[in-house]
């Protein structure tokens, strides 16, 4: 890992599209700004591992499993 | 083209068809192309296929269908980015996560795809709303609806891959 030590309002350049300054500390919490392209999305680290561990149960999928969705809708009030 | 699917077989496709992920499925960076193709007969689920990645598939469902005041705002960046210029191009499918013991089933309301039915252009957009749960369970809420609205199912339509046209073999 590349371990920087920045000042507030200075900024670490990532490729040339990719740029992250660090606007204000405030005891433990940092704030940071994050620009970069659109088709490359910035999430919170915790997140996005949450989200992508989903997608990836989600992936694994059985096709037979698709019949309990028919079993449950039969048996519920809708 | 011919594809190969692990659930589906090999399947003719037509990449006119083919929905293209401007902002990745998360944890699937690399497969931008999918179809989406019909589950059973009458079933409100989809199938995404990756058209890269034969083992890789999602199970998706219109939000309208398990939960309907769902009506997330997206950032007019990620509108750009899919070159949406008629909300009313905008398909929503959510991920559908099936566990057979014990029974759950959950859909992923904070990160929806969102696609834009003229251009197929598609993204996982992840919404800020603490409200919109990863794992929405559809068993203990049982808000379902068991048709889909029209016009949905008109937009839905037409995104689609055709029926599945599965070669011999």
């Amino acid at each position: 890992m590349l371990i920087l030590t920045r000042k507030l309002g200075e900024t670490i350049a990532i490729g040339d599209e990719i740029k992250i300054t660090f606007l204000a500390m405030k005891g433990n919490q940092l704030r940071i700004g994050v620009e970069a392209p659109r088709n490359i999305p910035v999430h919170r680290g915790e997140i996005y591992q949450l989200i992508t561990e989903q997608n990836q149960q989600a992936a694994a999928i059985d096709v037979e499993l698709l019949d309990i969705w028919g079993k449950m809708k039969s048996g519920a009030n809708v | 083209m011919i594809i190969p699917t692990t659930r589906f077989g090999p399947l003719v496709v037509e990449e006119a068809k083919f929905i293209t992920m401007e902002r990745p499925i998360l944890g699937f960076d690399r497969l931008r192309q999918y179809i989406l193709l019909p589950g059973q007969k009458d079933s409100p689920l989809w199938w995404l296929q990756s058209v890269q990645n034969p083992a890789i598939a999602f199970v998706v469902v219109n939000p309208a269908i398990i939960k309907p005041n769902y009506d997330p705002e997206f950032p007019d960046e990620v509108l750009e980015l899919l070159d949406i210029k008629n909300i009313e191009d905008i398909v929503l499918l959510t991920i559908v996560t099936i566990c057979s013991r014990p029974l759950r089933i959950t859909v992923n309301l904070k990160a929806p795809l969102l696609v834009n039915a003229e251009s197929r252009r598609a993204g996982q957009i992840v919404l800020d709303d603490p409200n919109c749960p990863i794992q929405y369970d559809i068993v203990e809420n049982r808000e379902c609806h068991s048709r889909q609205e029209p016009a949905i199912a008109h937009l839905l339509g037409k995104i689609a891959h055709p029926v599945v046209g599965a070669t011999a073999g």
